[in-house]
């Protein structure tokens, strides 16, 4: 089990349906600094041309996972799977992996009094199959799936697609597959020149050695 | 630790938690495991129908405790395509709104103060009994001296059966000339129907004014973003503004607003004078053709004519319509809905029809296509005659006013004392006009002059503000409401169940009429008794009993059922039980739904067979030809026919003439251009120093209706006055500050949005917020309503609201 999810970002829309459902699902706090999943926006103009690109974005449960390294009291932690939870009753409050991640995927809940991230909604995926997120999207933009097992969804389309990772270089092993457009001018317009670009073939493999190597810590 | 607990004090737990809902829904958490195993029913699944704006997407409510917790999409509909929105999961926070109007009200200040006492139902029905008995007596039982309005929604049927046909008024209002009215008339009366535009086939989309990427509506906004960039569709958008629809666009065209009718004019001059349209289809489908090919060659509307009234290059305009007529005849101009923008809308709208129809694409594959409707049983209503009820006062305001009126026409009747006869009051069920009527001020005058308003919502709206009695109606998670027929390439029927009993001491529409019409029925007998001539002769003969229930008098007859029964034998009775029984379960319904609903994997499903869809649906000419048609049709073959052939067959549409209406003699005789003109005169210019404001929706917020849901408004607080990012600097206006913005109608203070996403002179900003009203806790003076400085101007076929023709200046505060 090693659980991922793949975002063809070009179908969103920023309708924040998933914003909303993540919330609603996960109970989280109120307020608009207070999000486990979002929704990015870059804008700006080309000769004089407005353009703008939309990349949603949450917890990538890194394989690699500095915010569960630099934990003091192994509050963060890896699940099954690899997802990274905080175990709130551990949490200290000292925010140091707030400062670890690269993402920004972290925030305080002030109602928990710990800090709070994106689960991959573990509660429910057993029943429904989908994260809130995925399941709430109009236009389909995330496929939630394992990528051990051969025939999820996830591994069917990562063998179809190109795709490539948000700040990979970091090194920490991310797990939210953006799917390259296949539309050239669009994926030029949205996609960095120095960004590297994958296929399941050539990710696979590292992918599972690394999920060998830091599997001993999931637990239930 | 185990929590035993007996049923009675888990019910009565429940009761208290669904209450402590209404302030904190997040903090309830107490004995949640102890009861996650409880079965019934404050532990259940309900299949309903969101209701958090029109589209009615399907979803299940997930119930813990008695408190709906989470609402999921419910993958059976197949016009929804599985999936919520943001407002549609924030549904929530409508029903558990701590600001909800919580019991019948009863005003005790002057006419919007906001001063108001808690009443019993009976008290306020006959709070307005005696109000309604008085002024009917005083105009000798014209019932059209109450007005009523509705927004759209599934009960304003209910409501209409009361006050339509059993009261008897006829000035009526709905959202029409406010909303879409300009569009479904233009293509109705020139292709037979407005149609649906098949955007999971099309190849060329022309989305212009169209926003489906904020303004979402199912299916289109599900099927089309699935397929742009390169993956089926081209999609060119038209629009002062860079939306989050022309970010997904292959071209993004900026055009002034109020000037889209000389772009299709002069698309249209390009198809014909290089005849590039569909030769077969047209000779075969259209009537008066020559008419318009002379009449758009006379009018001269060239790419370079065009060119300097819209400012769009001539050469884009030219590609443009080449392209359009290459993909065609799976092109398609797409309608829009909450149109009216200028004087011409009308005519814009035909002139979008026949565009579409140049290529072929009406009534086929990837074009505008009709679908099927699933037949439904009828609740029939006996309606009484009255004979001293009066036509409607803004009959004359238009070329044609329909039975849903001009709202703009008839309310500035109304507040400027020029109606026929006096209209002394007015109900309003699930509409905000003081918000969503351009002139605010004006309405209020209206309200004002009232004897008699009557408000029945679930939130304390800017409107219920001005009522005398305020009516509290259940969320759409609190009731059932009348099965619906959904029509489309998919058609289905759905039904709203309600998830919980109503909270506090709301009712369901359909209860409060019939409510109403218990207190009211026999006093208002009374009066039509005195004033009805017709009535007192029937007596003579027939006796009062008899004249009274068979002649429809009885004003309770279409109340007596529930809900459920209504519907019940609507479904029971073209369906049978099984389809009942599924509807039920499910919420959703189609024959053969069992056999062909398939889940490909978790975010596709296919409801129906490629060859089962209703794509082309309307009689051919000759019965041969249906044969062959249907071959062509056939899956195996699908693609080997050139969709071009396909379109050119002869066929019949629901026009007078059953072809495609070029020319509307009918409307001539009214004034009315018969064929889409352009006048100078009627395009409103931008004087130096001035901008043009034009409004919109938004992905997060419905009109008026969200404004107040605290989940929402994480997402956006207020609404930005947008303004060209050159001009912004040049007033030395920054991203934040506030401005005020002018009319001839109002002054509003916003802040303000520099951006260079909208062309210059222009301004906008997103309708629906603005709210005065002091019971809306958290909507309270969030930016500034749109209605408060748009003018009250009609265009002249059908009085719909002119809505993108208003000047303001723009000063920095």
């Amino acid at each position: 089990m090693n659980y991922a999810m793949a975002l063809d970002y070009q179908n969103c829309i920023n309708c924040k349906a998933c914003e909303v459902a993540c919330k609603e699902e996960n109970g989280v706090q109120l307020g608009a600094e207070k999000q486990r999943i979002w929704v990015g926006m870059v804008e700006g103009t080309i000769f004089g041309k407005p353009f703008a690109n939309i990349y949603p974005s949450q917890c990538n449960h890194c394989l690699d996972a500095p915010c569960v390294s630099v934990c003091p009291t192994k509050a963060s932690h890896y699940v099954l799977g690899g997802i990274v939870k905080v175990n709130a009753k551990q949490c200290i409050l000292c925010k140091g992996c707030l400062e670890a991640c690269p993402y920004d995927a972290r925030f305080i809940d002030d109602t928990k009094v710990a800090v709070d991230k994106c689960t991959f909604c573990d509660h429910r995926f057993a029943e429904t199959g989908t994260t809130a997120c995925q399941a709430t999207c109009p236009t389909k933009v995330r496929t939630f799936g394992d990528l051990d097992e051969e025939n999820s969804d996830l591994v069917v389309l990562l063998k179809t697609r190109r795709f490539f990772f948000q700040k990979e270089s970091i090194g920490t092993l991310p797990k939210l597959f953006y799917l390259l457009p296949e539309d050239e001018a669009y994926a030029k317009q949205s996609v960095a020149h120095s960004t590297n670009i994958y296929t399941w073939k050539d990710i696979k493999p590292l992918y599972d050695q690394a999920r060998n190597k830091r599997s001993k810590e999931w637990r239930r | 630790m185990r929590v035993d607990i007996s049923r009675r004090r888990f019910l009565q737990g429940s009761v208290a938690l669904v209450v402590l809902g209404g302030t904190s829904l997040s903090g309830i958490n107490l004995f949640a495991d102890a009861k996650r195993a409880v079965k019934g029913p404050f532990n259940k699944k309900v299949p309903t129908l969101c209701e958090m704006c029109v589209n009615k997407c399907a979803a299940i409510a997930h119930v813990r405790d008695g408190i709906v917790r989470k609402l999921e999409p419910n993958p059976y509909f197949p016009k929804s395509r599985n999936m919520l929105c943001a407002r549609g999961v924030a549904g929530i926070h409508a029903l558990y709104d701590p600001d909800r109007l919580k019991y019948p009200l009863i005003r005790v200040g002057e006419r919007g103060d906001g001063k108001y006492r808690k009443a019993t139902w009976d008290e306020a029905y006959a709070y307005i009994k005696e109000k309604m008995v008085k002024i009917l007596d005083e105009e000798k039982d014209n019932r059209s001296c109450i007005g009523y309005c509705a927004g759209e929604g599934l009960g304003e049927h209910t409501y209409k059966t009361f006050m339509a046909d059993k009261f008897g008024s006829s000035n009526f209002l709905n959202h029409s000339t406010i909303c879409l009215q300009t569009a479904v008339s233009g293509f109705a009366l020139t292709i037979g129907a407005y149609g649906q535009a098949d955007l999971e086939n099309a190849k060329y989309v022309i989305m212009a004014g169209a926003n489906r990427a904020e303004a979402i509506l199912t299916p289109d906004t599900m099927d089309l973003f699935k397929r742009t960039r390169g993956r089926g569709v081209k999609l060119i958008v038209v629009d002062p503004r860079y939306t989050n629809t022309a970010m997904h666009a292959d071209s993004h065209i900026a055009i002034k607003p109020g000037t889209d009718l000389a772009f299709v004019l002069a698309l249209t001059y390009v198809v014909i004078k290089g005849q590039l349209y569909n030769k077969t289809y047209v000779e075969n489908n259209f009537h008066d053709f020559d008419k318009y090919k002379q009449h758009i060659i006379d009018g001269n509307y060239t790419p370079e004519w065009a060119e300097k009234i819209t400012g769009i290059p001539s050469p884009t305009i030219c590609k443009v319509a080449h392209d359009f007529m290459v993909a065609a005849p799976q092109a398609i101009y797409y309608q829009g809905r909450r149109t009216t923008w200028a004087k011409n809308d009308f005519q814009l709208r035909r002139a979008m029809a026949l565009f579409s129809a140049l290529g072929g694409g009406i009534d086929v594959k990837g074009g505008i296509v009709f679908g099927k409707k699933i037949a439904l049983g009828e609740h029939a209503t006996n309606a009484p005659l009255y004979a001293n009820a009066q036509q409607r006062v803004d009959k004359d305001a238009a070329a044609v006013v329909g039975a849903t009126g001009s709202w703009v026409a008839w309310r500035n009747l109304v507040a400027e004392g020029k109606t026929a006869y006096p209209v002394r009051g007015m109900f309003v069920y699930k509409q905000n006009p003081m918000l969503s009527v351009p002139d605010s001020a004006k309405t209020r005058k209206m309200f004002e002059k009232m004897d008699l308003v009557v408000v029945i919502d679930t939130m304390p709206s800017d409107t219920a503000m001005l009522a005398d009695v305020i009516l509290p109606e259940c969320t759409y998670l609190e009731r059932e409401d009348p099965v619906q027929s959904f029509a489309g390439v998919e058609p289905a029927i759905a039904l709203r169940q309600k998830v919980i009993e109503p909270m506090y001491e709301t009712k369901p529409v359909i209860d409060i009429m019939r409510g109403l019409s218990e207190t009211l029925a026999k006093p208002l007998w009374e009066i039509t008794k005195k004033y009805d001539e017709d009535v007192q002769s029937e007596m003579e003969t027939r006796g009062e009993e008899e004249v009274y229930t068979e002649d429809g008098f009885d004003l309770t007859e279409p109340f007596k059922h529930s809900q459920e029964e209504i519907n019940k034998e609507m479904v029971v009775s073209k369906h049978g039980e099984a389809a009942w029984a599924l509807l039920r379960e499910k919420g959703v319904y189609y024959p053969e739904m069992q056999a062909s609903f398939k889940k490909i994997n978790n975010n596709n499903y296919e409801w129906y067979a490629k060859n089962k869809k209703a794509y082309t649906v309307l009689d051919l000419e000759e019965e041969v030809d249906r044969e062959a048609f249907a071959t062509e049709f056939c899956e195996s073959c699908e693609s080997c026919v050139d969709p071009a052939d396909v379109a050119a067959w002869k066929r019949t549409f629901s026009t007078p003439n059953k072809k495609i209406e070029c020319f509307l003699g009918s409307m001539a005789a009214k004034g009315v251009d018969p064929m889409p003109t352009w006048r100078d005169a009627d395009y409103v210019r931008v004087p130096a120093g001035k901008f043009k404001f034009i409004t919109g929706r938004h992905a997060q917020f419905t009109q008026t209706a969200t404004v107040n849901n605290v989940m929402l408004l994480e997402l956006m607080r207020e609404n930005y006055a947008w303004i060209n990012d050159q001009e912004a600097q040049k007033l030395e206006i920054k991203f934040g500050d506030l401005v005020e913005i002018t009319s001839s109608v109002g002054t509003i203070r916003i802040k303000a949005f520099p951006t260079p996403k909208i062309i210059a002179e222009t301004i906008f900003y997103i309708h629906g917020f603005g709210s005065t009203s002091e019971g809306m806790t958290f909507a309270h003076r969030n930016g500034a309503s749109d209605n408060e400085i748009i003018e009250g101007n009609i265009e002249p076929v059908f009085g719909s609201a002119i809505m993108h023709d208003t000047l303001v200046t723009v000063k920095k505060v």
